[in-house]
């Protein structure tokens, strides 16, 4: 029997198509799996069935019958629960009142119904008895909770609602082993009462091991439903990646190996931090080594951990030849080395500020200066922003009144007035548009000619393929591959990517 | 024509702009309740007070353009210890005037110094941090002074801020012009100035772009117990001798004067200039207050009720929140 049933459902913001077209049958007792790659449109889906988005167009059927859900509230009441991936917890209060958030049990029509609060609670705890690890308890605050626990009370939450549609974003990113395969046992025994479940994982180890069928998007478009009993890993990769997955074209362009002879310009061995483990690579001066694998495995954390503002615990990194371990930003911008963050608005521009003055405070550290005399740097910064083409009034205008992209370019070009021999870009074309990126990645490989050392980390896999001599895949925190010379592939990369540790 | 006046509006909004013509206004209206309030001497004696409070209000800016709700609530207590410490070392002699001057700057900067540590190393709250050190800095006067009066200031230091110095005009003014200038050049020309307003607009962004944040944060309020400690010493050349308290009266003012000069309280924005003319419609407005015969204690509901507004008129509300 049917449970819920999109039809043509489609979604845009803007200019921008998130959903083109999304087709999709959740039966009643089934675990339905979504795949797709970042940005394919899964959570848009996901969202229009919880109702957190309208949809533009399309139709929705639950249990046969068409319906439409106005918000959160009406999609509760139509029996959908939902697990957010970006926890929707209240920190500061109990797990036990958290487990219940969506719906407290009241008495006399005013006041929470303590008893029914902690029977209720008590239910859900009790399916994760002793997984959940030291410290879980009813009345403990979700604030003081490890992620793994946080990331159950978000699950037992969803339970709670007993709704007869669930579903999960990626609720299993932070479990552990025991966790997961209680996770499952929980899920199988409500399919088992005929409830319908939507699954979304990157894991194929899991997908195989939960998911009864299998929905892949691509683009914003539902490409197909397979019974995953009867596929293995490679099709349904295969079906992500598209039909151009083994063709040339979608093979690297960059050149596969740089003549080394000039020596490493970064090394990193055995590198293990707050977000990663176990480290280990090289970057040769002129080399652009790509960092892949699915957004938040740990290649943020690297870079950030490398540029000083993050955690090391064990390992070593060297500049050159010697050992460089930076306690700061400010001590690894002393000794060489550059850092571009995707995420402008947090690590990089100075908001309100003219567009000079975040373009010296590099030039003004590196060379100790005391006095600033904006209009005597205009000699250098000015080439630096015109090597990327930035469009600027002037350098006195407030770095505000530029786009996105051309905000990026002036963070960037704060590195270029003194070279750097190490820079490390960190997802750098994150929310620009394609000219100016296109300008970004020239610059690139300019500086990669120059001789510096570039390490590439970018959520787009044409990025990585376009630019990378060598690209490491990342999960969980580690390297599990290295793609060299013609393995530089869009199908090895997602199957690395995919494939578990 | 609507464009003259959108332009016209958009001049007058400027908060510099309208502190001038505020300014002005007020001392029509102190003319008309009380004619000779606009006199040269009256200007003159205003003058006086408001360096005292401008001098103060320094110190506040710097604070407040560092951001993450920057704000200094101990002024008042450095002023009236620093005014005491002076009044006690130089005890009526000239040649003490260069030794109390040291050590006023000395606590100053000391207590500032706690402040900064307090705020950076420990991560307490600006408001909190500096408001305990209001309460350690009043129980502290209490145990020197233990009620009692003392100290005298130097002849010279009460020449020094009553009397003209040069072309008419006493020292303690040429004393905060000379602050004004060399606030706008730190501010505009330092690496210094460019790295509070970098840390007082993104604090985060700075640290990435090798700005040693805390540092700077801890001089900035070294810097507000220096200022503040400068103006007592003045405001004890002003009175003549110390009496109980007399900096508390300045901390609200302080924060208002800034405010006033258009410098947010969200930090990262704003300059000293603007904080003068701030401080100069201040104390015209207090002044008229005192014409009109309104004590100090409706002097403090009108002064608390005008940040408020204030508050409201460049909508910073979101400047305070936590």
């Amino acid at each position: 029997m049917s449970k819920l049933k999109l039809n043509g459902v489609s979604k845009a913001y803007g200019a921008t198509l998130a959903l083109r077209r999304g087709d999709l049958e959740v039966m009643s007792g089934e675990v339905h799996v979504l795949m797709g790659s970042n940005g394919s449109g899964k959570s848009t889906l996901c969202k229009i069935i919880a109702g957190a988005v309208r949809p533009d167009a399309g139709k929705i059927l639950i249990d046969d019958t068409p319906v439409t859900i106005t918000g959160p509230r009406s999609a509760r009441a139509q029996g959908i629960g939902i697990f957010y991936q970006e926890l929707s917890l209240a920190a500061h209060r109990t797990v036990e009142e958290n487990i219940s958030l969506a719906a407290l049990p009241v008495k006399s029509g005013v006041f929470v119904d303590r008893t029914a609060l902690k029977e209720r609670a008590a239910r859900y705890i009790l399916l994760f008895e002793n997984v959940a690890g030291e410290g879980f308890s009813a009345d403990a605050l979700v604030g003081n909770l490890r992620p793994d626990q946080r990331q159950l009370v978000e699950i037992m939450k969803a339970l709670a609602s007993e709704a007869p549609l669930l579903i999960f974003d990626e609720p299993t990113s932070a479990l552990d082993r025991a966790q997961v395969d209680r996770f499952f046992e929980i899920l199988r025994d409500l399919k088992s009462r005929g409830r319908g479940i939507i699954f979304i994982s990157h894991r194929m180890d899991e997908i195989k091991a939960i998911g009864d069928r299998v929905t892949i998007i691509r683009d914003g478009e539902t490409i197909a439903t397979l019974n995953l009993a009867e596929t293995d890993a490679a099709t349904v990769i295969r079906l992500m990646v598209g039909g151009a997955g083994d063709m040339p074209a979608s093979q690297s362009s960059a050149p596969a190996a740089v003549d080394g002879k000039d020596g490493a310009a970064l090394t990193v061995r055995g590198l293990s931090g707050r977000g990663f483990r176990n480290v280990s690579f090289e970057v040769a001066r002129g080399e652009i080594l790509g960092f892949g694998g699915l957004h938040g495995q740990g290649q943020s954390a690297l870079l950030r951990a490398i540029f000083g503002a993050g955690s090391i615990t064990a390992g070593e990194v060297l500049i050159g030849e010697s050992r460089f371990d930076a306690s700061s930003p400010r001590d690894a911008i002393r000794r060489g080395c550059a850092y571009v963050s995707g995420d402008r608005g947090r690590d990089g521009v100075i908001s309100g500020r003219p567009i000079i003055e975040n373009v010296t405070p590099i030039h003004y550290l590196r060379h100790r200066l005391m006095i600033a005399r904006p209009r005597k740097l205009r000699d250098k910064v000015t080439p630096a922003l015109e090597s990327m083409h930035t469009k600027f009034a002037s350098l006195f205008h407030p770095i505000s009144s530029l786009s996105g992209g051309n905000q990026q370019k002036v963070i960037i070009a704060r590195w270029l007035i003194d070279r750097p021999d190490v820079l490390l870009l960190d997802d750098p074309t994150k929310g620009i548009d394609l000219s100016a990126k296109a300008d970004l990645f020239t610059l690139i490989r300019q500086l990669a000619a120059q001789g510096l050392g570039i390490v590439l980390y970018s959520s787009e896999d044409a990025e990585l393929l376009g630019n990378a001599n060598r690209i490491l895949v990342f999960n969980g925190g580690s390297v599990t591959r290295e793609l060299t010379g013609a393995d530089r592939t869009r199908y090895n990369l997602y199957q690395a990517a995919y494939e578990a540790a | 024509m609507s464009q003259v006046v959108s332009r016209f509006l958009s001049f007058i909004r400027q908060p510099i702009i309208a502190a001038l013509v505020l300014i002005v206004l007020l001392l029509y209206l102190g003319q008309m309740l009380s004619p000779g309030f606009a006199s040269g001497g009256q200007i003159l004696r205003l003058l006086i007070v408001a360096s005292l409070l401008g001098i103060i209000a320094a110190g506040q800016n710097v604070v407040i353009l560092g951001g993450r709700e920057g704000i200094d609530l101990s002024v008042g207590g450095v002023v009236s210890l620093s005014a005491i410490i002076a009044g006690n070392v130089m005890n009526g002699a000239d040649s003490g005037i260069l030794p109390a001057i040291a050590a006023c700057l000395a606590a100053g900067g000391f207590f500032g110094l706690l402040n900064g540590l307090g705020v950076t190393l420990l991560r307490i709250p600006p408001l909190v941090m500096t408001l305990g050190m209001l309460g350690v800095l009043q129980g502290l006067l209490v145990v020197i002074r233990m009620g009692i009066p003392s100290g005298q200031a130097a002849p010279a230091l009460s020449r020094f801020v009553t009397q003209p110095l040069a072309f008419g005009i006493p020292g303690i003014i040429w004393l905060w012009i000379a602050i004004g200038v060399l606030m706008a050049l730190m501010l505009n020309r330092t690496v210094f100035g460019h790295r509070i307003y970098a840390i007082g607009s993104n604090e985060h962004a700075a640290y990435m772009a090798g700005v040693p944040v805390r540092l700077i944060r801890i001089a900035l309020f070294m810097l507000s117990g220096m200022f503040a400690a400068i103006a007592g010493l003045c405001l004890l050349g002003y009175s003549g001798t110390s009496f109980a308290n007399v900096g508390e009266q300045y901390m609200l003012p302080s924060i208002i004067a800034v405010v006033f000069g258009g410098t947010s309280l969200a930090g990262g924005k704003g300059g000293y200039t603007g904080t003068m003319a701030g401080a100069v419609l201040l104390v015209i407005l207090q002044s008229i207050l005192t014409t009109i015969n309104i004590d100090e204690s409706g002097r403090q509901m009108v002064f608390g009720a005008t940040l408020l507004l204030l508050m409201m008129f460049y909508g910073r509300g979101r400047a305070m929140r936590a």
